[in-house]
């Protein structure tokens, strides 16, 4: 497969930055410095992949806490994808952390004023909540019987304290970067950073399950479950408005109208992120034709998460000005080694799709109603 | 004994930067081979590095055709925000002596102390294979062994003078009292971010020097500190919150014969 070779060739490039980077130090690979000590690793590795990463949290919310268990089918996907971005993340740090040999001393070390230290922990346990929910899948899968009796004994606790944590920390990143009023640019420093950020994982993670389900049936040849995206969607109206208004106050009540009205790469950076990445995909959600729509609820799905990524990148990285004489700019080194993580976590998801029991639906040609024949369509697309 | 402070006096600096060569001989730092460079400020280095934990900045003043100096290092302030950043407390600030105290070993090159710094004064050795942060250390040392800083040692014009802070912060007012036309009436160092050990003069604006001005008056781990405090609050109330949910969910599922157990 075509696609298969390109992602396999973003890897390999990812990987020989990586060697480079062990090899010769980070500044044979990276441009960040003294002055701009983080950069697009973290804006988009780690601030990013967790937020992407709230698939797991949003969809266990809705499924097992509240009950709603028509969204089952997107639960398994999401929390597959959950545990992958967790992964992801942790492997961009590995790559930015200088000492990343000595990266465990954060868990025998007492630092409750580090909001670096609590999303480390938070983080960290969750991965933990997402292996038992995603162990659950595997080991009824395999037919591990005792491990899975196990886990079921566990599950539940889990995922409520996995949610928990997730909530926590979604936010606590928020935090990492309110300790620079200074250095943040006045259009995003604010001490709603942290509310800011968590509303707005919950509605990234319900944009990459959409995004997921529309790809991964289109592809496996499966019939869509546009009832329950066409649900999501109205859950994003609302996350999406909560959001918007909560900017805008904050926006006012800082009294920085004037600098965002003013015309500047930063103000176009903002303008593109909240209009064409909230606002936008606010109003295409609320739309019945776009509900109706596979097309248009993946559309809308895709400008959420562009606008996450762009928020946490506005946040890390274009706000971030120093008075210093040197600058940033992420060089190809950066650029490729995250790329070829979300290369590779493409590959292990689309191996796990074909190989675990994550997506359920009846395949297109099949007749209405039977599930039949979803093993067949993931064997014959693989 | 009190905590120790400094006082970096500019209009004494005569730019002889024996302060810099003092610095690199007591914390055993290699020599430099360094290039002129183009842009603001004429030092050389140009800025603080794994190899010099303090330098002197050369500034032009245009007006009054002269040099005006400046010096970079570490404020050691009272409430680091570096130290609050540090997610393995490999930097601490020192109670005793005033200083922010790295410890070496427990760096896990997060550089989250350099991004949090408002004096950008961490550094970090990007070229080597086995990188940390750097930073000036106040000597600590030497001030356990009854001496002073070796900067503060060497100043041949008694630019930097060294003592207990309460005096320090009281010879730095009795100086711009003495002479208000030589100062400008601000003591460096004495508000900024809740106030820090190391407090500088100078003749001219701080601006003018490149120091980072405007920056708040209260402690910068305050800002986090707001959200942050309320983490094991917020967690044990969605804890409890959930588990109340999906109990009574299930509950009343159970009941209408819906949860499906899988």
């Amino acid at each position: 497969m075509a696609s298969r070779s390109v992602l396999l060739a973003i890897l390999a490039v990812g990987v020989v930055y990586m060697i480079i980077r062990f090899a010769f130090g980070i500044g044979s690979i990276a441009n960040i410095n003294n002055a701009y000590p983080w950069g697009w690793w973290v804006g988009f590795g780690v601030l990013s992949f967790i937020a992407f990463g709230a698939t797991g949290f949003t969809l266990a919310l809705i499924v097992d806490i509240l009950g709603i268990q028509r969204y089952y089918p997107l639960l398994r996907p999401a929390i597959v994808m959950g545990l992958l971005f967790y992964q992801g993340y942790v492997v961009v740090l590995m790559i930015e952390l200088g000492r990343p040999w000595m990266g465990w001393l954060i868990f025998f070390s007492w630092s409750p004023t580090s909001a670096l230290f609590e999303v480390a922990w938070c983080a960290t346990l969750y991965t933990i909540c997402l292996v038992v929910e995603v162990g659950r899948v595997v080991t009824k899968h395999y037919g591990w019987q005792a491990l899975w009796r196990a886990l079921g004994w566990i599950y539940l606790p889990a995922v409520i304290i996995g949610v928990s944590l997730s909530h926590i920390h979604q936010a606590s990143l928020g935090t990492l970067l309110t300790i620079v009023p200074q250095k943040v640019d006045v259009r995003w420093w604010s001490e709603l950073l942290p509310p800011l950020f968590l509303i707005s994982a919950y509605a990234a993670g319900l944009a990459m399950i959409t995004i997921e389900h529309v790809l991964a049936t289109h592809l496996m040849r499966l019939r869509p479950r546009l009832d329950l995206l066409a649900g999501l969607a109205r859950w994003q109206v609302a996350i999406l408005s909560i959001y918007l208004v909560l900017r805008v106050a904050d926006v006012v009540y800082r009294g920085v109208v004037d600098e965002i009205l003013q015309l500047s790469w930063l103000s176009v950076s903002l303008w593109v992120e909240v209009l064409v990445g909230f606002l936008v995909p606010l109003v295409l959600f609320s739309l019945p034709e776009v509900r109706a729509s596979r097309w248009g609820l993946f559309t809308a799905a895709c400008l959420v998460a562009g606008g996450v990524l762009l928020n946490r990148l506005n946040v890390a990285v274009v706000s971030m000005r120093v008075e210093h004489w040197e600058t940033y700019f992420p060089s190809l080194g950066e650029i490729m080694t995250t790329l070829g993580v979300v290369a590779g976590g493409i590959l292990v998801y689309g191996w796990a799709v074909r190989n675990l029991p994550i997506h359920s639906e009846p395949p297109l040609d099949a007749a209405p109603g039977t599930s039949a024949g979803a093993a067949q369509a993931a064997q014959a697309s693989a | 004994m009190g905590q120790k402070a400094m006082i970096q006096d500019n209009t004494r600096c005569i730019g002889c930067r024996a302060c810099m060569v003092a610095c690199k001989e007591w914390n055993d730092l290699p020599a430099d081979d360094t290039q002129f460079f183009a842009g603001a400020g004429y030092q050389n280095p140009r800025d603080l590095d794994e190899n010099n934990y303090t330098i002197i900045t050369f500034t032009e003043n245009v007006e009054h055709r002269e040099w005006v100096f400046g010096r970079d290092l570490c404020m050691h302030c009272a409430e680091p925000a570096c130290a609050s950043a540090c997610p393995t407390g490999a930097l601490k600030k020192n109670q005793e002596t005033g200083s922010v105290d790295l410890t070496d070993w427990r760096c896990i090159g997060c550089r989250y102390c350099m991004q949090a710094c408002p004096f950008v004064i961490p550094k970090f050795n990007y070229d080597s294979v086995i990188p940390k942060i750097h930073k000036c250390t106040f000597c600590a040392d030497r001030i356990e062994a009854d001496l002073t800083p070796a900067c503060a040692q060497v100043c041949p014009t008694h630019a930097i003078s060294f003592g207990e802070r309460n005096e320090m912060l009281a010879e730095a007012e009795r100086r711009i009292a003495a002479a208000p036309g030589h100062y400008v009436p601000h003591i460096y160092g004495k508000e900024e971010v809740g106030g820090t050990n190391v407090f500088h003069l100078s003749a001219v604006p701080f601006e003018r020097l490149g120091y980072p001005t405007g920056l708040p008056k209260e402690p910068l781990p305050d800002l986090t500190d707001k959200s942050l405090r309320f983490v094991p609050r917020i967690f044990v109330s969605l804890v409890a919150l959930f588990s109340f949910l999906a109990w009574i969910i299930r509950r009343r599922m159970r009941w209408h014969g819906t949860l499906e157990e899988r």
